[in-house]
């Protein structure tokens, strides 16, 4: 067995022919292209990763304004609830004052009204109690209506302060009015006992005023002497409204 | 019977003889460089099923350089991938009457196996550097400079005559037969012959990738 030297060095050249032309035809485009494939899918999975990275963290700011928006809504309803609340309790608090106002207007008119049924009733019962004392009287004879009342008027006048006692008479006629017109010796009576209290006589101007019923009333300077039944029922009608 | 192991010159280039592997050697190269022009003529980022093979070829070459050498295989791509199809086409090319593989041949096996003791010795220096490289001679010990000299060697000649006597025999054996039976009855040695082609295909691209990958020392 020999070697072809020839042989040999031919073929070691057309290896490397051939690794030149597998280099460049076939290893380096395919080699290329696969390459160019991982790059463009290392592109796609970094663009894909950075979106999803956006989309986590849109996401998060989309949780976060959910949240806020949450919280915000919580908030308002919450004002809203204490507002409602307050304005109920303002509504309540007036309504309440002025259902007050007018339960007490309400009683004040029931107690005016009361009050004036009252003094209506009592102004009734004391005309009435004066037309039936005038009508008792008016069964009485004249001198009933004044005769009886002289003596009253003189203790009347007699307690009178001593400085007006002293004034009566001194300025002219004494006034002096009575339910009837006196006789003569009821004027002659009334002289009488009159300047017996005063210690001195006083001229009288007598005057006739049925609405005293029965009685007489002296009209000194400082001071009125009542001796008949309009007093005496004015006071029992003061004295009734005072009870009240 | 014609001796397999003996090589006539077809015809002369000036004082070259050229002999059938030669020639048969160059059928191979037109085939290949002709069909791997027309195979990646169209390679778009979407891949047919044919361009879809080819990607498969360059990433399973690929996967067996990093996984062997630990390393980026892109710079070893070319030579390793180059071994593996000529040798696999060259060993094919039994199939084709009248046809002796070129591996057949001690000559071819020699050029390939003395490409992978150059490329050993060019990477390895460009690696290590020269005063790294030849220190790893020195590896475990410089006693072991005469053995790792001679291993180197040896390893190279076992490259040759490892393919050379796979093929050579295969073609032998299938000559003997056709003699002696007949025809049709070779058929199946010649289907042996095949898959014995692949693995030796693969084997000495394997151990080109070992042996490169070893003189580069560890990564």
């Amino acid at each position: 067995m020999t070697i072809d030297w020839w042989t040999l060095g031919l073929q070691a050249v057309n290896a490397f022919v051939l690794l030149w032309i597998l280099s460049h035809f076939l290893f380096r485009p395919v080699a290329d292209m696969i390459a160019k494939r991982q790059e463009a899918a290392t592109k796609e999975l970094d663009a894909a990763h950075a979106a999803r990275t956006e989309a986590e963290a849109a996401l998060t700011d989309a949780k976060a304004q959910v949240d806020a928006v949450v919280a915000k809504r919580a908030g308002m309803l919450e004002q809203a609830q204490s507002e409602a609340e307050r304005d109920r309790q303002k509504a309540l608090d007036a309504a309440r004052r002025e259902a007050d106002k007018l339960r007490t207007d309400a009683r004040a008119e029931a107690a005016r009204r009361k009050a004036a049924a009252e003094a209506g009733m009592r102004t009734e019962a004391s005309e009435l109690a004066l037309n039936i004392a005038g009508r008792l009287l008016d069964r009485l004879p004249a001198s009933a209506r004044a005769a009886g009342f002289i003596d009253g008027l003189a203790e009347a006048v007699a307690r009178l302060p001593q400085s007006t006692r002293d004034g009566i008479g001194t300025e002219g006629p004494v006034p002096v009015r009575a339910a009837v017109e006196l006789s003569g010796d009821e004027l002659e009576a009334l002289n009488a006992r009159l300047a017996q209290v005063l210690g001195r006589g006083v001229a009288l101007s007598v005057t006739v005023d049925p609405s005293l019923i029965a009685g007489l009333e002296l009209d000194a300077p400082h001071a009125i002497v009542r001796n008949h039944f309009r007093a005496d029922l004015d006071r029992v009608q003061e004295e009734l409204f005072r009870d009240v | 019977m014609e001796n397999p192991l003996s090589m006539h010159a077809l015809f002369h280039i000036g004082p070259v003889p050229i002999t059938e592997p030669v020639v048969v050697t160059w059928g191979i190269m037109l085939f290949l460089g002709l069909g791997s022009a027309w195979a990646t003529r169209r390679l778009t980022m979407v891949p047919g099923k044919l361009q879809a093979v080819l990607e498969m070829f360059v990433t399973v070459i690929d996967d067996q350089i990093r996984d062997t050498m630990q390393r980026d295989p892109s710079p070893f791509r070319v030579l390793i991938g180059t071994i593996f199809l000529y040798v696999f086409i060259a060993n094919s090319s039994a199939i084709i009457p009248g046809i002796e593989p070129p591996t057949a041949m001690i000559e071819t096996d020699a050029a390939l196996a003395l490409i992978v003791l150059a490329a050993t010795i060019f990477y390895g220096i460009r690696y290590q550097g020269l005063r790294g490289y030849l220190s790893a001679f020195a590896e475990p010990s410089w006693v072991m400079i005469p053995l790792n000299v001679i291993e180197q060697i040896t390893r190279t000649f076992s490259l040759i005559v490892r393919l050379f006597g796979n093929v050579m025999s295969g073609v032998f054996v299938v000559g003997i037969i056709l003699s002696l039976a007949g025809f049709l009855v070779p058929i199946p040695l010649m289907a042996l012959d095949l898959l014995t082609g692949t693995v030796q295909a693969y084997i000495f691209a394997i151990l080109a990738t070992v042996f490169i990958g070893a003189a580069m020392g560890e990564h």
